[in-house]
């Protein structure tokens, strides 16, 4: 619509850009959300003896260090494409890609490890809600994290057209600020899972 | 920098522009099939889940039988104001033309809102001649409730003045700043005084009414008797019950999982308890015993359903042969299979957790046994009580308007209203004028279909006597089942029979 | 991006002529876009009010039989009775498409979607695509919705609110089966919906105001828009994570909400230890702030229709913006006085009870500024104006009782009860309708392209006004004398029976309101086709959408976008012969035929800016500095 006029200003940040700012608030607010159900009804359920305690899955931790990894390498992509080194930037894009579905295994892995301590989602005992939450606040997140992978394919098919590069930014800015919010995400997630038990 | 040529640049930035699937929006046409068919692919499940059990439309269409003269008198009425529009817009057009003004809807708007003012005053004055002994129901009926109605008239006095005020300058205004086009209007921004003024005065109002309400607020709800007499109030789809402590003062405890048909509140007493457990342990042989049978019952569904489809009854039995085909159908899927399943699981979970509270000593304290379970609240006057919510199903909402008093009962958090009632029945009677009047707690959270009959009877007596006389007829929950609580199964009132499609007996 | 670049594609496109699909139905056009909400908004609207017909008929005559239930319900009305179950279905329903599919999406989706780019100076919205999405899932929630009443069990019948374990429970009660799941996946639906549209509003007030339109020579109805964007985005996902969790309750069989159930016909439940007080807690989250997303609208759009139709400028301008900026802070955290009488701790009832009494403030100041406006003004009476003017009488008398229910203590007695429905329905409902109506009478022009008739106008207006007061006023007093809300009859209970002659007069004025809503209907639908030929600026109003031409173009300016010079209401300026003053409009002595057309010699073109430079500018246009 806009190169119709091609007079008009254009507005001093990408609306692409801000639209995500506002997406990821929104998202914000649905973990905000869960996470004071979390708080609320722990000490219900802690007077009715219907809430478990139990350490997170190992997993989850090997998944906070890749999420770590993967924030890495997508700033140092962004930061290669800024500079116009397409060839670096691609791998990294890449190797973002692999990690973030690392980390989408790892989180099912730990999942699975949940079910063998017999903590299901389903709740046979009603002790598992708070397996239950564990489970609705790991896999929302996922959710978030199946979007960053799609965006970080659309940024490495883009990338591997030479679309990626010093002029043409704003794909890869999205991508990267929008992997660096899941990643936080799940940094903040894990720590209020591990300390909260 | 130099590894892209100026020409593969250029071709870049076109393809960028080009790219269709980004996904906070460019625009281009091939976008409108695929959102077409991501719409229409999201749309079909919805589509194909309702239409399994969409209704069939009304068979009957009788235009004979509409109320035709109303309908008739309908059309003529909006047919005559809409000829009067058009009359009044060739009326505009005949005084654009001659420049003679015939209507001005300037002065009957104008007038109107005056009309309207003062008609509105009249209507609030009638309201407040007819309807303002019902206001607050009269005098309260508890302690509490004498707080909360003079919180209640200085709120009424405060609000209704502002209401008038404000609403008499508002259509004031209107009529005395009509339209005239020889008039400017003042050109007024602001007025920083003026704009202070008005944030102060109800800053101030309001402070003073926070203050009288955060009081009556805490006197009620934390200012509690220690003497108080507990009664438990416990609400089920739909009805109350109520159960006094009994002559050791205590309430037994109880637990949803005791509940069964001799004991609808559910209290702690052993053997009900153990009557229940063999109860569950039959039911889960018959479920066991319909599970072994599927295959048998699966034939003989399948001949009821050839045999309605060969003769032609579907057509005539629609009902039962939808009935019969759900049940075919669930039987086939495996749904019935995993219901069986699923209540069988419930039901031993069921034994598990009363066996596990059967070992704690302090729930089968023995206080449950001399309990009375009642289906009318008895309380004395100017004896404080604690009232003790609990539902069993759903939410209710345990509500009293004579008394002032409300609360919710939730299944799984018990909850508590106490107050004093000063006024009994009888004496509500003689200043209501009305030989009839009783007060009755209401259900006021909705539950279900028969959420408008929920209710129990309350009656203040005058005196300890008087209460004796009446808990003497009611009898204690002493063990054995059905004689206790007979006919009180907990099967709802008469309005079981409007609650439709729950019901697979135990 | 170069310049070049952009024409060579350009010209290589051509004008394509648009298809019918891409203009009328999957439209990226902001205007298209706010025309498609409207007549949505209205047909739901239309079948939202029907319902409320039907149940006032029940409470109106419990007795009587009419055979039109039989021929309109079929099973639901057998012998012309209305079933129990599905007159909580109606209540049910009726709640929902009012509060959500009228007044949310059809207010704000209507009114944000046309006003936001046209009064800002913007081309489109900051998102076209987003913003289709947003008007098809609404669509689609829309139909999955109605798609609910006509299953076999009924629609969901737990209130508007579904309070779980009624809702979560499908042996509770027959709505809440398949009926309860759809209106889920319908609210799922529509949330969606109303983030990404109000994630586009938001992202097109920051970042496309034209030159000179800074943050404080905005329109009142963007920053209600602005504002509401805001509390929906905060707040919508809030209801989502609890549908999310009452999905699961219902389909997994998780205990979330659920616990310490017996069900009549089915035994104890295994659910334990959930909560569904936490429900309530996180409804009401959403619940509260979206009570404010239904009125600012409404009231941006007043504040704007009042100052253009009391030819005077708005009193008290930085007022009224503080004053909605207090009142979206505020709800935030006030939702806790719906939930009073739920047990909870009495002292964070208290502070509940202050936060909400405090929001009574910033509403008192927007009441007398409303009033001063029209002090001395030289009022206009479009039917625009008359419906502005009904909305101040509403949301003066409605709000005034929210007084009484903000105070924990009042709540006791009258939660719950007619005096609830009463309030909500002038302060909120009403009102917001009215907002609703007086921004058609108003931009009708804008959107269509032709006038409105006024005499249906203002038939329309006197007969809906007086017939809401009729229904709502007495209503008052049935709360106040004990008489709980969403009762299918009254005649079962000795204690109301004195209110059975009041029922059936507020079932008349109802009538009469739904028969003046005829007048609107056929004036609306006729209009569009043969109402007069709008000009340009039929309201003499200052701000920039009228500054377009009167047919729709996609850009909404032919030439360059006009700059703003000055605030929105200059109405009556002493140093000026005509009672108004455009923001287009230059200053000095402009030449003004040039300032109509919006054509003003092209200034310079912007040139491609460094990251961090557009970084600062972007700073600064967000805090309106430039």
């Amino acid at each position: 619509m806009k190169n119709q006029f091609p007079k008009d200003p254009a507005p001093a940040i990408a609306p692409s850009k801000l639209n995500l700012w506002l997406f990821m608030l929104a998202s914000s607010m649905l973990f905000a959300a869960v996470i004071s159900a979390f708080i609320v009804h722990r000490p219900d359920a802690e007077q009715k003896s219907a809430w478990t305690v139990f350490d997170l899955p190992i997993y989850f931790f090997y998944s906070l260090i890749i999420v770590i990894l993967s924030s890495l390498t997508i700033q140092y992509a962004y930061n290669m494409a800024k500079k116009d080194e397409l060839s670096s930037n691609r791998w990294l894009i890449g190797t973002t890609w692999i990690l973030g579905i690392l980390f989408c295994l790892s989180q099912f892995l730990g999942w699975k490890q949940l079910v063998s301590l017999d903590l299901t989602f389903v709740n046979s005992r009603p002790e598992d809600i708070s397996a239950s939450y564990v489970y609705v606040i790991t896999a929302l997140h996922v959710v978030h994290v199946l979007g960053g992978i799609v965006l970080l394919s659309i940024s490495w098919v883009q990338a591997m057209k030479f679309n990626v590069h010093k002029k043409s930014l704003t794909l890869m800015s999205i991508t990267n600020t929008y992997w660096h919010f899941v990643g936080l995400l799940w940094i903040l997630l894990y720590l209020f899972l591990y300390f909260a038990k | 920098m130099g590894v892209i040529s100026k020409f593969a640049r250029r071709k870049t930035l076109i393809r960028f522009r080009k790219m269709k699937l980004n996904l906070f929006g460019v625009k281009g046409n091939s976008l409108f099939k695929k959102t077409l068919s991501v719409f229409s692919m999201m749309l079909t499940p919805l589509f194909l889940m309702a239409a399994e059990g969409v209704v069939a439309p009304p068979t009957e269409f009788n235009p004979m039988a509409w109320d035709w003269s109303s309908i008739l008198t309908l059309v003529l009425a909006i047919l005559i104001v809409l000829v009067i529009a058009r009359a009044f817009d060739i009326g505009s057009l005949t005084e654009k033309i001659t420049g003679k003004t015939i209507v001005s809807w300037n002065n009957v708007n104008a007038w109107a809102a005056m009309v309207f003012l003062i008609l509105g005053l009249i209507g609030v004055w009638y309201e407040m001649e007819y309807h303002g002994k019902y206001l607050l129901l009269g005098d309260s009926a508890s302690e509490h409730g004498i707080t909360l109605d003079s919180m209640f008239y200085w709120t009424f006095g405060f609000t209704f003045f502002v209401f008038i005020v404000t609403e008499i300058l508002l259509f004031y205004f209107m009529f005395k700043y009509k339209y005239d086009k020889n008039r400017k209007a003042l050109y007024y921004f602001h007025n920083n005084k003026l704009e202070i003024i008005w944030t102060i005065v109800p800053a101030v109002v309001l402070t003073f009414l926070v203050l009288r309400g955060f009081g009556t607020w805490t006197k009620i709800t934390t200012n509690i008797d220690k003497n108080s007499e507990e009664i438990e109030v416990f609400a089920y789809q739909f009805g109350w019950k109520a159960r006094y402590s009994g002559d050791d003062k205590q309430l037994g405890a109880s637990n949803f999982n005791f509940i069964s048909g001799s004991n609808p509140l559910g209290i702690a007493e052993e053997n009900a308890v153990n009557i229940l457990v063999d109860e569950l342990k039959v039911e889960i042989g018959k479920l066991e015993a319909q599970k072994a049978a599927i295959e048998d019952s699966s034939k003989i569904w399948k001949m009821q359903y050839d045999r309605f489809v060969s003769t032609g009854t579907d057509r005539t039995y629609p009902d039962e042969f939808k009935v019969l085909k759900t049940k075919y159908n669930d039987l086939l899927s495996g749904s019935y299979e995993r219901q069986l399943e699923k209540d069988i699981k419930r039901k031993n979970t069921a034994i598990k957790r009363i066996a596990s509270y059967k070992k704690d000593k302090e729930t089968f304290n023995g206080s449950a046994k001399d309990d009375k379970v009642t289906t009318e609240i008895v309380i004395i006057k100017n004896k404080p009580y604690i009232f003790k919510f609990r539902a069993r199903d759903v939410i209710h909402s345990a509500y009293m308007p004579d008394f002032r008093a409300q609360m919710n009962c939730v299944p799984g958090m018990p909850t508590s209203f106490a107050f004093t009632p000063i006024k009994t029945t009888a004496e509500a009677r003689i200043s209501k004028n009305n030989p009839e009047f009783d007060y009755y707690l209401f259900c006021n959270k909705i539950c279900g279909a028969a959420h408008y009959n929920m209710k129990i009877k309350v009656t203040v007596v005058s005196n300890e006597d008087e209460y004796k006389t009446w808990l003497a007829t009611q009898t204690p929950f002493v063990a054995p089942p059905a004689a206790a609580v007979p006919a009180e199964a907990p099967k709802g009132d008469s309005m079981t029979a409007v609650k439709t499609g729950t019901v697979v007996k135990n | 991006m170069s310049t070049a670049a952009l024409h060579t594609e350009h010209d290589a496109h051509g004008h394509h002529k648009e298809s019918f699909i891409s203009k009328y139905v999957f439209s990226m056009d902001h205007k298209m876009i706010s025309r498609q909400f409207l007549i949505t908004g209205i047909i739901m609207g239309i079948i939202g009010m029907g319902m409320s017909l039907l149940f006032r008929l029940q409470l109106a005559w419990p007795d009587e039989q009419f055979g039109i239930l039989e021929t309109l319900l079929g099973k639901w009305g057998k012998d012309g009775k209305l079933d129990p179950n599905f007159y909580m279905g109606l209540v049910t329903i009726h709640g929902t498409i009012m509060v959500f599919y009228v007044l949310t999406a059809g207010l704000s989706g209507t009114f944000s979607n046309l006003l936001i780019p046209l009064q800002l100076g913007a081309r489109d919205m900051a998102s076209p695509f987003m913003n289709m999405l947003s008007y098809w899932f609404f669509f689609m929630s829309s139909v999955v919705l109605l798609i609910s009443v006509f299953i076999e069990t009924g629609p969901a019948s737990a209130g508007w609110t579904v309070y779980p374990p009624l809702s979560a429970l499908d042996k509770a009660m027959p709505g809440s089966g398949l009926g309860m799941t759809l209106w889920l996946v319908a609210i799922a639906l529509f949330i969606v919906s109303s983030l990404l549209g109000g994630i586009n509003y938001i992202s097109t007030v920051l970042n496309m105001r034209t030159k000179g339109m800074s943050m404080n020579r905005m329109p009142l109805t963007i920053w209600a828009f602005f504002f509401t964007a805001i509390l929906g985005v905060l707040s919508f996902p809030v209801l989502l994570g609890a549908a999310l969790f009452l999905i699961f309750d219902r389909s997994f069989g998780t205990s979330f909400y659920l616990s310490d159930i017996y069900l009549e016909g089915v035994g104890a439940l295994e659910n334990i230890g959930g909560s569904p007080v936490l429900y309530q807690h996180l409804f009401w989250f959403l619940g509260h702030p979206e009570v404010y997303i239904i009125l600012m609208p409404a009231l941006g759009i007043t504040s704007e229709v009042i100052s253009t139709n009391a030819r005077k400028p708005i009193f008290g301008y930085t007022a009224m913006v503080i004053s909605l900026m207090g009142i979206s802070v505020l709800s935030f955290i006030v939702w806790g006085h719906h939930m009073f009488i739920t047990g909870m701790n009495p002292f964070i009832g208290s502070v509940f009870m202050i936060l909400t009494l405090i929001i009574a403030v910033p509403s008192a100041v927007k009441a007398f500024n409303y009033l001063t406006t029209l002090w001395k003004g030289n009022l206009r009476f479009t039917p625009a104006m008359l419906f502005s003017i009904g909305l101040v009488s509403f949301f003066i008398s409605g709000g005034l009782t929210g007084i009484y229910l903000g105070n924990a203590a009042l709540d006791i007695q009258l939660h719950d009860s007619y005096f609830v429905v009463a309030h909500f329905h002038l302060v909120m409902g009403s009102a917001a309708i009215f907002g609703m109506f007086a921004g058609i009478y108003h931009w009708f022009p804008k959107m269509f392209g032709r006038m409105m008739n006024n005499t249906l106008g203002y038939f329309h207006f006197w007969f809906t006004f007086i017939s809401a007061y009729l229904v709502f006023f007495p209503m008052h007093f049935m709360g106040l004398a004990g008489v709980p809300r969403r009762y299918y009859q009254f005649t079962l209970l000795k204690e109301f029976e004195v209110w059975a002659d009041v029922n059936v007069m507020i079932t008349m004025a109802a009538m009469l309101g739904g028969i003046a809503q005829l007048f609107f209907l056929f004036n609306f639908f006729y209009s569009i086709f043969k109402g007069k030929k709008a000009e340009q600026n039929p309201w003499q109003s200052n701000t920039l959408e009228w500054s377009t031409p009167v047919e729709h173009l996609h850009g909404n300016w032919p030439g360059e976008i006009p700059a703003v010079y000055r605030g929105p209401y200059e109405y009556s300026r002493p140093d000026r012969e005509e009672d108004f003053f455009p923001q287009y409009i230059p200053d000095e002595k402009a030449p003004e035929t040039a300032a109509q057309e919006g054509v003003v010699e092209p200034v310079e073109t912007k040139t491609e800016e460094a990251e961090s430079s557009v970084f600062f500018a972007a700073i600064k246009r967000v805090f309106g500095l430039s």
